[in-house]
């Protein structure tokens, strides 16, 4: 069983008009793999869509061999634990610090004082932020902020990690930081999915490519490159 | 529980002006509850006090003597209407006479027994039977007079209806307006934390931990509220008591013979109100939350 498989996955925002056409693949656990292709190609919405942002008009997705359309609002929350995600603008509260901002996605499950004093520094320690615990997302660079970002999305210890071009905002010599530490918390175990459209990037780590145009899978490659 | 509580106070400090009104529209609200059912038991009590006093009484001539008044009296108690029948003897309507009199001297000398007629004190099941018993009597033997007050009780009746009415029809407005009042407060609140409900959700809380803060804030509104307008009950139905306005209690309405102490009515009134304001913050901050907090 495949830890994640889109099963001839149709999206319509405006009817008539298919955003993803007939999309289907899967993914193992542990894997990494980068979803690219232009600008309005459709990465996104691959992304809302294992997330339950959006609803699909056909098709099915399985994540862990379960029709993730069965899912149950009260299982919901649990279902979002499962799958970290991190976006372009970061999405950090301003009024916290890097250390509320991480342990807010303990708090909203009521876990321990304990262990949210346990979890959070060593998820900081993880994006190399331990030392920045007290400060405020403004005072921090765009690297920075993704990796907070990225510490937040892995308190859950989440079988698969979202990246939907995480590092977009961010200058190049930050986003090769950004994707070191999504390798290692890749080689520990969890899958990683990144959409981007940053071919420095893609072609750097040389991991499997699926490559989307216009609603469709175009390519689909173990090793592969942007332009492959 | 401290996490629910800071985010109130964060609220209660960014939206003053929503808080202020909150609380006035809601307090209002309540007040008018708790006057309502104040109005109502005080007119139902005063309406009781009129009742028990609404009789017939039926003066005999002097010649109809205790031996003819007696069956008179007899068969007048197995009528159905008739709940109780009282004899006031012409010494017995002295004695009255005299207690009331009493700081007459004159006029106590002047009167003898002889000159008061003896009576019969008719009480009806119903007062509506007053004036048709009144009428029968009117036309039997060796009755002189008969008097009844029943227009007092039935012109208080019908003003009471109309002010139950109106207090009704105040009581359900306000609780709308209330309603409406947390309905809006609450997506002020949500929309002000809206990035945070965002980030929240994202992280995977459950819903009831997004949730909780704003039915809490709902409640806390409208308890307070109701606790409010309960302490100003307490005060007015201790003025009642202080005053002894009803010697015997206040009566709730539809239960016979049942008084009660203004002071302990209020408490009583005080836990409908917080109840009542329990029950509008609960069921009006989850309808807000259903709204506009979307999945
Ligand atoms: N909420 C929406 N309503 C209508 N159209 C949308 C919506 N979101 C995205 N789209 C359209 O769907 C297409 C794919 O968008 P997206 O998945 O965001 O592309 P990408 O992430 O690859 O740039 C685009 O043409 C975009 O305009
Ligand atoms: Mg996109």
């Amino acid at each position: 069983m495949s830890q994640i498989e889109f099963k001839n996955v149709t999206k319509e925002y405006i009817s008539g008009v298919k955003v993803l056409d007939d999309v289907s693949f899967s993914v193992e656990q542990g894997e990494f793999i980068f979803i690219v292709g232009p600008s309005g190609a459709g990465k996104s919405t691959v992304i809302k869509l294992l997330l339950r942002e959006e609803s699909m008009d056909n098709g099915q997705i399985l994540f862990q061999g379960k029709n993730i359309v069965e899912i149950l609002p009260s299982e919901m929350p649990d279902y979002r634990r499962k799958i970290g995600v991190v976006f372009q603008d970061f999405k950090l509260l301003d009024s916290k610090t890097v250390y509320d901002n991480v342990a807010i996605s303990l708090e909203v499950v009521n876990a321990d004082k304990k262990d949210i004093k346990n979890i959070v520094p060593n998820v900081l320690s993880l994006v190399g932020l331990l030392d920045h615990a007290d400060y405020r997302p403004q005072e921090l660079s765009g690297g920075e902020k993704q990796r907070v970002a990225i510490a937040r999305a892995l308190a859950h210890e989440p079988d698969v990690l979202v990246a939907d071009e995480a590092t977009g905002m961010i200058d190049p010599d930050s986003a090769d930081e950004v994707v070191e530490i999504l390798e290692k918390i890749n080689s520990l175990g969890t899958t990683v999915i990144m959409a981007s459209h940053d071919q420095r990037i893609v072609d750097k780590l040389t991991k499997r490519v699926i490559k989307i145009e216009k609603g469709k899978i175009v390519s689909d490659k173990k090793g592969g490159k942007y332009r492959a | 529980m401290p996490k629910v509580w800071n985010s109130l106070k964060h609220y209660l400090k960014k939206e003053k002006l929503m808080t202020v009104s909150h609380f006035l529209v809601m307090g209002i609200t309540f007040l008018i509850l708790g006057i309502f059912i104040n109005v109502v038991v005080l007119s139902q009590t005063m309406l009781k006090y009129l009742e028990d006093q609404a009789q017939v009484t039926v003066f005999f001539k002097d010649e109809f003597g205790e031996d003819k008044i007696n069956p008179f009296k007899d068969q007048l108690s197995s009528d159905e209407r008739i709940s109780e029948v009282t004899y006031v003897s012409k010494e017995e309507a002295l004695r009255i006479f005299k207690e009331i009199n009493e700081d007459q001297p004159v006029l106590l000398e002047s009167i003898s027994a002889s000159v008061l007629p003896a009576s019969l004190e008719i009480k009806t099941k119903d007062i509506a039977d007053l004036e048709s018993l009144s009428n029968e009597l009117g036309q039997k033997e060796g009755v002189e007079e008969v008097r009844f007050y029943k227009d007092v009780v039935e012109r208080f009746r019908s003003v009471s209806n109309t002010v139950y009415i109106v207090g009704a029809v105040l009581v359900v407005s306000f609780f709308i307006i209330s309603y409406s009042v947390i309905i809006s407060s609450l997506r002020t609140a949500i929309n002000s934390r809206g990035s945070e409900l965002e980030v929240m959700k994202l992280v995977g809380a459950n819903d009831s931990y997004i949730k909780k803060p704003f039915i809490y804030q709902g409640v806390f509104f409208s308890v307070m509220s109701a606790v409010v307008a309960s302490i100003l009950m307490i005060i007015l139905d201790f003025g009642l008591s202080k005053w002894d306005i009803f010697s015997k209690g206040l009566s709730i309405g539809f239960f016979p013979d049942f008084f009660i102490s203004p002071v302990n009515f209020s408490l009583i009134l005080s836990c409908i109100l917080i109840v009542s304001g329990f029950l509008l913050g609960y069921f009006g901050s989850n309808a807000a939350v259903k709204k506009y907090l979307k999945y």
